[in-house]
């Protein structure tokens, strides 16, 4: 199992301790875009500009670490378990997904799996992640209040940046690099499936109902990631 | 001498113009020296700027290299395929990169290798950290570019050390698939930076805020400046920093500088890693800086006009020289010439027009006071004749006194009808008068009055030894010693008998003269008909003696000798003044 599945694995098991009566999986494969966005511009340069291999074509832009879901009720408050425990490890250079998705009141812990302590903050509030260095093999929790996407970065390492995202539905997953999503124990009910990426909401959603019983599958379709999204 | 002033004041002018010119010409110097040390400065940080993006480009190439090596494509395509990066694994992989390495003497070696596999995983590191391993590097923006298929540079800052860092990669060539990547690093060292201003004779120093990383000499600079420039900068691009910014001064020890700051691009310009270009400030080029800057070879001939210096002083000297000949020495030395003929006697007067300007000037000034000496020495004798009456050339005359008082009396006879004697009276010189001696000095004159002529004062009586009615003691050697004084040849000329005189000296000591003269004067009025009455001899005594005062003081002569004869067919009285000698 991938690094990405297994974080996802995470997130539905904590989300869904408690679980409900009458719940299915819901799961699903995002119908990416034939044309996927152009690279983005180095976030850094030297002195000169990046140039191609003349061996083999640059990969593409992988855009599914970048995506999440959430199933929000259609009307209604939000139904659902208690909130669970998000896992966010932090592996390097890096976050090991560049964007986290997790239910107000969730507690999210971020574990530092690589060689170097950093100290994180989040940009939109100082106050969310405790102060301190998180040394190697060390965790960071904290619970999130409201629903807002949080830019969680090191001020010593500029390209060390993550984003969360907070929702107050307890459906949330990630996507893995083929682009499938699985949220377990649903309870059964008229749902609509929004995608963030990157660094808003993407337009459109996808209406989904669950079932009492059985898995229930869903492609959603997504736009074209060229259009500016919204926060 | 309006020549020589005017060629003064040209003279005087030409100097001040110089020493204008001279404090004046440093400045537009000093200020394109300046001009030209900042655009030097301007010149070689762009310089810099070219070669270290030159240096990136052959970076590239080594990467580029160094990734294409089948052995790094192999391990690294091995190292993808594991769940996780074992010791073992990595250690293969180190001794791989190594070996690589080594190959790459002669070329730029690389101070650091790190070799990541597909995942973004660090199999092995080289000659740095070489006992980390399994990391996840991904998540930089040089290895995401590299594990996605470009090529490019960077700067790191790792451990207070500056990197350049290129990344690579790493492709399998049958299959085009991507096995991982590589980034190569070289330290920014003193070497580098040396190199770099190799042929632009400046200095250049890297710098990571305030900390210096690297430099091509050892400065001691004062980096607050710096940072500060930096700080100003603000956005804008990087690569246009060296015409953007402007050179600050800044100082290193006792040296001052110029410098010019330029950001360094990548990863560490959040960190404030710059570069800067140092000229050492010249020295103000001012007067003497100027001089001071002076070499051998500007003054040698053939580059400096020493001809036309050395021919433009000798003209000025010399048209000075000759204008003070022609103005002022030659008319000099005419009117000295003249001024000593003038002292010689050989001439009365100096000639005013033969002497220019200031020259004649003088002379006519000094004709002026040989004029005005001469009127007053007519005048002189003028009063002189008007107080004695006509008297000979050389004659001090006589004064009528009582004319108009006192009956002219002539002792002996009845009154000439003819002038009164003074105008017959000569003065004999006493040193050219046979028989007289010259007298002896006397400090003060003799308060002793004169002797009538007709009496011989000598068979008189001995003057008493003070003089009546308040005159003074004459000394006790003049009876005997003194020599008869210019009076005496008076009377000689009168009553005769040169040798009477030192009796007339010591008879005229005594009121018996005054006795005399005034039985003379009655006599000589009762013989003229006039009456004389109311005549007394203490009234005439009293006037006689103001009279004589009179005179004294007026001619500052040593006595006074009365005389009575007839004018105008009456008594009179004059009064002779006797002189020393």
């Amino acid at each position: 199992m991938s690094l990405p599945l297994r974080v996802c694995v995470v997130v539905f098991g904590s989300l869904v301790a408690a679980g409900q009566v009458q719940a299915g999986p819901v799961s699903g494969k995002l119908d990416l875009p034939k044309e996927l966005p152009p690279r983005e511009p180095a976030a850094t340069k030297g002195f000169l500009d990046r140039v191609e291999n003349p061996l083999a074509n640059p990969r593409p832009v992988a855009v599914t670490p970048h995506m999440v879901v959430v199933l929000e009720q259609a009307e209604g408050a939000q139904k659902g378990s208690a909130p669970g425990q998000v896992l966010w490890e932090l592996v390097g250079e890096s976050f090991s997904r560049p964007v986290m998705i997790a239910a107000i009141g969730s507690e999210v812990v971020i574990k530092n799996v690589s060689k170097t302590a950093r100290t994180l903050v989040a940009l939109e509030d100082d106050k969310l992640v405790p102060s301190g260095p998180i040394n190697p093999t060390g965790p960071k929790s904290f619970r999130v209040a409201e629903a807002k996407v949080y830019t969680i970065a090191d001020k010593d390492a500029a390209h060390l940046r993550g984003t969360l995202v907070t929702v107050t539905s307890p459906y949330v997953a990630t996507v893995d690099d083929a682009g499938r999503f699985e949220l377990a124990d649903v309870p059964e009910g008229s749902y609509k499936l929004r995608i963030f990426y990157k660094t808003g909401w993407l337009d459109g959603t996808t209406d989904v109902v669950v079932a009492a019983k059985g898995k229930t599958e869903v492609n959603p379709k997504v736009p074209a990631l060229t259009a500016p999204q919204k926060k | 001498m309006f020549f020589s002033k005017i060629w003064f004041f040209l003279v005087a002018l030409a100097a001040a113009v110089a020493v204008a010119v001279a404090l004046l010409m440093p400045r537009p110097a000093a200020r394109a020296h300046v001009d030209n040390e900042k655009q030097r400065l301007v010149v070689a940080c762009t310089v810099i700027d070219i070669l270290l993006g030159d240096d990136a480009r052959n970076r590239v190439d080594l990467a580029s290299a160094f990734a294409s090596k089948l052995e790094i494509v192999t391990a690294l395509e091995a190292a993808s395929g594991a769940a996780s990066i074992d010791e073992a694994r990595m250690k293969q992989v180190r001794s791989t990169g190594t070996a690589v390495m080594e190959e790459m003497k002669g070329k730029r070696k690389p101070d650091f290798a790190v070799l990541i596999d597909r995942r973004g995983r660090v199999v092995a590191r080289v000659a740095l950290d070489e006992n980390d391993f399994g990391d996840v590097a991904a998540g930089r923006p040089l290895v995401d570019d590299a594990l996605a298929g470009y090529l490019r540079d960077d700067l790191w800052a790792h451990n207070g050390t500056l990197y350049l860092v290129t990344a690579a990669p790493v492709v399998k060539r049958d299959t085009q698939a991507y096995a991982g990547a590589i980034i190569l690093g070289h330290q920014v060292t003193n070497a580098l930076a040396q190199r770099l201003v190799k042929s632009l004779d400046v200095d250049v120093g890297f710098y990571l805020g305030k900390d210096e990383v690297a430099g091509s000499k050892t400065l001691a600079v004062e980096a607050t400046p710096l940072v500060d420039a930096i700080k100003r900068i603000g956005g804008g691009e990087i690569n246009q920093d060296c015409l953007a910014n402007k050179p600050i001064p800044i100082t290193a020890g006792k040296d001052s500088y110029t410098a010019l700051v330029a950001r360094l691009p990548g990863e560490v310009s959040t960190r404030q890693a710059y570069y800067s270009v140092f000229i050492k400030r010249p020295a103000a080029l001012g007067f003497a800086g100027t001089l001071d800057a002076v070499e051998q070879a500007d003054l040698a001939p053939g580059s400096f006009p020493w001809i036309l210096v050395g021919a433009g002083f000798v003209v000025m000297l010399g048209v000075g020289i000759a204008m003070m000949f022609v103005e002022s020495d030659r008319p000099l030395r005419r009117l000295t010439a003249e001024a000593v003929r003038l002292a010689k006697g050989e001439t009365e007067r100096l000639s005013e027009d033969a002497h220019p300007g200031k020259f004649g000037s003088i002379a006519r000034s000094v004709n002026i006071h040989i004029d005005k000496l001469g009127r007053e020495a007519k005048s002189a004798k003028k009063d002189m004749d008007q107080l004695l009456g006509p008297s000979p050339e050389g004659s001090l005359g006589t004064i009528d006194l009582l004319a108009t008082a006192l009956p002219a009396v002539r002792p002996g006879g009845s009154a000439p009808a003819s002038s009164p004697p003074p105008s017959e009276f000569k003065f004999t010189n006493p040193a050219t008068q046979p028989g007289l001696a010259a007298p002896p000095p006397r400090p003060t004159p003799s308060p002793r009055p004169g002797t009538p002529p007709p009496v011989a004062p000598a068979r008189q009586a001995a003057p008493p030894r003070t003089p009546p009615l308040g005159l003074p003691t004459p000394p006790p050697s003049f009876a005997s010693a003194a020599p008869a004084p210019s009076a005496l040849n008076l009377d000689d000329d009168i009553l005769g008998g040169a040798g009477d005189a030192p009796e007339l000296a010591e008879e005229a000591a005594g009121g018996d003269y005054f006795a005399q003269v005034f039985e003379q004067f009655v006599t000589m009025k009762k013989s003229c008909g006039e009456s004389t009455s109311g005549l007394t001899i203490e009234k005439f005594t009293e006037k006689l003696i103001r009279n004589r005062d009179d005179l004294m003081a007026k001619t500052g002569c040593r006595d006074v000798k009365f005389t009575v004869y007839v004018k105008d067919g009456k008594a009179a009285l004059k009064a002779t003044p006797v002189k020393d000698d």
